[in-house]
């Protein structure tokens, strides 16, 4: 197999209902023409009796509930993408042929693998909507042939024993040429193909001699070739706003999908998505989700933007949303005997992302002390995917209080014997017992904004010890000591 | 039936009732506090809620943190650590015993537990805990029961434990509950950690037994 071709029957139904909530299992017809002209292109299957080509008053009549709507060519436009994206992982080399048709060059695949890539593509199209059936055959011709004949997928290995039954119309022949071979018996493509070539060609003409070589499944020129895409974004508007989080979402998942397979036919996956509201005031709410396992599983993004979205509350309708992706290479790492891992890998990153747009992204991670004595210095890092083995334990055992801190420090008045304190007043208040200090502390002395305090350990005589400091700005409570 | 008859089997139904069929016979995660791990049999029990109440300031919640943050390390396992009031302090720790904690910096009560709800439900730590420590009192009684029992079924289904530090008891019907009785002196911060970790006093003022008596009358 050299060719292989990704065809969606009913196309334009097909994406009408991938982005409609809604219309999924009713009974909907495809309209074109104004008014009395209106007539039905296409229609579901739950649309019984209505068949292309009927009026709109008649289409009713047959089917009463039957819904109509026109094509919708952004809707149509985005399914297109999806297809081509998922074209491009049987192979680098992708013709757009005509609206919900795709040709890829297998030339140089690995057969087996191929077909095995191609079943599972079926399925998850299918998952996402779009039922398509997948041909391939010796040339773009056949196989696309292949593709209409199956309703899943065909390879064709005997070209002439395939083309042999099938019917003329395959070919697509004129209206005056199908007369006249219809005049003449002839009625398939092995029929046709049967009578030589130069016959037919002086019978016909140039265009009988055409009709013989779709016939015989021989495609003129080579494909027209398409680039993946580089930039993984969508947008898109409603008309009117909306207020709820259901048609959001709704969209959202059928515009990430789109995006997490053009990221997947470029082997990447995303590490930053980026979600803007375009409000009905004409003012933007734009919130960045820092991926803490960059990937291409939608569900998983979903289940971020969602949480984000549920706890949303805006003062104007949605009248637009833009989704971007920030594209990265997938991590690759493989775990240590002693290291500590994840039980569920999946679950741990979706959780921290989910965390991350509860509290914020500087909120969550894994603190890091900084190496100097300024007070609270650390960073928090993204969680580390395996946490090497401990260290053996220290020589020396830890000693001294553990700190909770006030963030930020409570501002107290102190009251002090010579330059020890004996008293505290504000939010924490007390007479002190004891006391251990001052330690002396400064820093930073190469730098704009220099440190300097002294810190204070003191017990109050109700119990409690605490970390004061104080500075030129005055004395405040650092923590509890526990 | 009587409905007497009805009530006492109720009641047997209830002094019989585990969990789940899940969270039976899970191992337990030591704590690394003696006196903690001995009274529930080996250490946190998985599946479950345990509540500290440390009432004084400095009554050793901090201690009790550093020694899981250890004892977790050594073991090779994960902690998450969801903090209601932003206060943990990750420079008085040893750097090597942060690396495998997940710190939550909460702003408020109901960030902290729609955290937690999610933390108990990840099936990647064997530990979480929610320190509660500074919420006012007034704030954990808004808090309604039916968050604590929906993070109890949640932590059920899941192989992690769930330790609860507060200044007051206050988790509806939590089968362990200990209170952390009087602060360190001043003096005592001299001592090495491990020291003072075996002169904290714990007493447990509920336990799965003794609820389960207490329910079949």
């Amino acid at each position: 197999m050299n060719y292989a071709v990704l065809w969606v029957p009913g196309f334009a139904l097909c994406s009408l209902q991938r982005h409609e909530p809604g219309l999924q299992g009713k009974p909907v017809a495809l309209v074109t023409g104004e008014g009395r002209r209106a007539v039905v292109v296409e229609a579901t299957r739950e649309a019984q009796h209505v068949r292309p080509g009927l009026a709109v008053p008649l289409a009713t009549s047959r089917c009463p509930g039957l819904l109509f709507r026109g094509r919708d060519l952004v809707a149509e436009q985005e399914t297109m993408q999806l297809l081509v994206a998922s074209a491009f992982t049987l192979s680098p080399r992708v013709e757009c042929t005509s609206s919900g048709c795709v040709t890829v060059d297998l030339k140089g695949a690995d057969a087996e693998r191929t077909e095995a890539a191609m079943r599972l593509h079926v399925l998850e199209l299918r998952m996402l909507g779009l039922p398509v059936q997948i041909g391939a055959g010796e040339t773009p011709l056949v196989a696309r042939y292949a593709a209409k004949v199956t309703d899943s997928i065909m390879i064709v290995r005997d070209r002439g024993g395939f083309l042999q039954p099938l019917p003329l119309s395959f070919a697509e022949p004129s209206a005056r040429l199908a007369e006249i071979l219809e005049g003449w018996g002839i009625r398939t493509l092995g029929a046709l193909t049967t009578l030589p070539k130069a016959e037919i060609g002086g019978r016909l003409g140039p265009e009988g001699a055409a009709l013989w070589e779709r016939a015989n499944g021989e495609s003129p020129g080579v494909l027209t070739l398409t680039e993946p895409a580089k930039s993984f974004a969508a947008s898109w508007r409603y008309e009117p706003p909306v207020e709820s989080v259901e048609p959001l979402v709704f969209k959202l998942r059928r515009y990430a999908e789109r995006i997490a397979a053009e990221l997947r036919a470029v082997c990447m996956v995303a590490e930053e998505l980026s979600l803007t509201l375009l409000l009905e005031d004409e003012t933007d709410h734009l919130r960045q989700f820092r991926l803490p396992e960059p990937g291409a599983d939608v569900d998983s993004w979903l289940r971020v933007l969602q949480t984000h979205l549920d706890s949303l509350r805006l003062d104007s309708r949605v009248a637009g949303v833009r989704l971007v992706a920030k594209p990265a290479r997938p991590a690759q790492a493989q775990g240590g005997l002693f290291e500590t891992g994840r039980t569920d890998a999946a679950s741990f990153w979706e959780n921290i992302a989910r965390l991350a747009v509860l509290v914020g992204d500087d909120r969550v991670g894994t603190p890091v002390p900084l190496d100097t004595y300024a007070p609270d210095a650390f960073r928090m890092e993204r969680p580390a995917i395996v946490v090497p083995a401990a260290e053996a334990r220290p020589v020396h055992p830890p000693r001294g209080g553990l700190l909770r801190r006030f963030r930020p420090p409570l501002r107290v008045r102190v009251t002090c014997q010579g330059s020890s304190p004996v008293m505290v007043e504000g939010a924490v208040r007390g007479d002190i017992r004891a006391r251990v200090g001052p330690i002396r502390l400064q820093g930073g002395w190469w730098m704009v904004a220099p440190w300097a305090f002294d810190t204070w350990l003191v017990e109050l005589v109700d119990g409690g010890l605490y970390q004061l400091t104080h500075n030129a700005a005055g004395w405040a409570v650092e923590g509890v000591l526990d | 039936m009587p409905r007497s008859a009805s009530i006492a089997e109720l009641r047997t139904l209830v002094a019989a009732w585990e969990p789940s069929p899940l969270a039976r016979g899970r191992t337990a995660v030591a704590s690394g506090v003696a006196g903690l791990d001995e009274a529930l049999g080996g250490g946190l029990p998985a599946g479950h809620i345990v509540e500290v109440v440390s009432a004084m300031p400095g009554g050793g919640g901090g201690l009790m943190v550093g020694a899981l943050l250890a004892s977790t390390r050594a073991a090779g396992k994960r902690i998450a650590l969801i903090d209601a009031t932003d206060g943990f302090d990750p420079c008085s720790y040893r750097p090597d015993h942060l690396r495998h904690l997940v710190w939550v910096r909460a702003r408020s009560l109901s960030e902290a537990m729609a955290c937690t709800d999610v933390l108990v439900r990840d099936g990647n730590y064997a530990v979480t805990v929610l320190d509660l420590r500074g919420v006012p009192v007034r704030t954990m009684r808004q808090q309604p029961s039916s968050a604590w029992h929906r993070i109890r079924l949640a932590g059920e289904q899941n192989p992690g434990a769930i330790l609860v530090l507060s200044a007051t008891g206050c988790i509806p019907a939590v089968p362990w509950r200990f209170i952390l009785h009087e602060g360190t002196p001043l003096n005592n911060l001299g001592r090495t950690h491990a020291e003072r970790m075996a002169r904290l006093t714990l007493e447990s003022v509920r336990s799965r037994d003794a609820v389960k008596e207490e329910m079949a009358g």
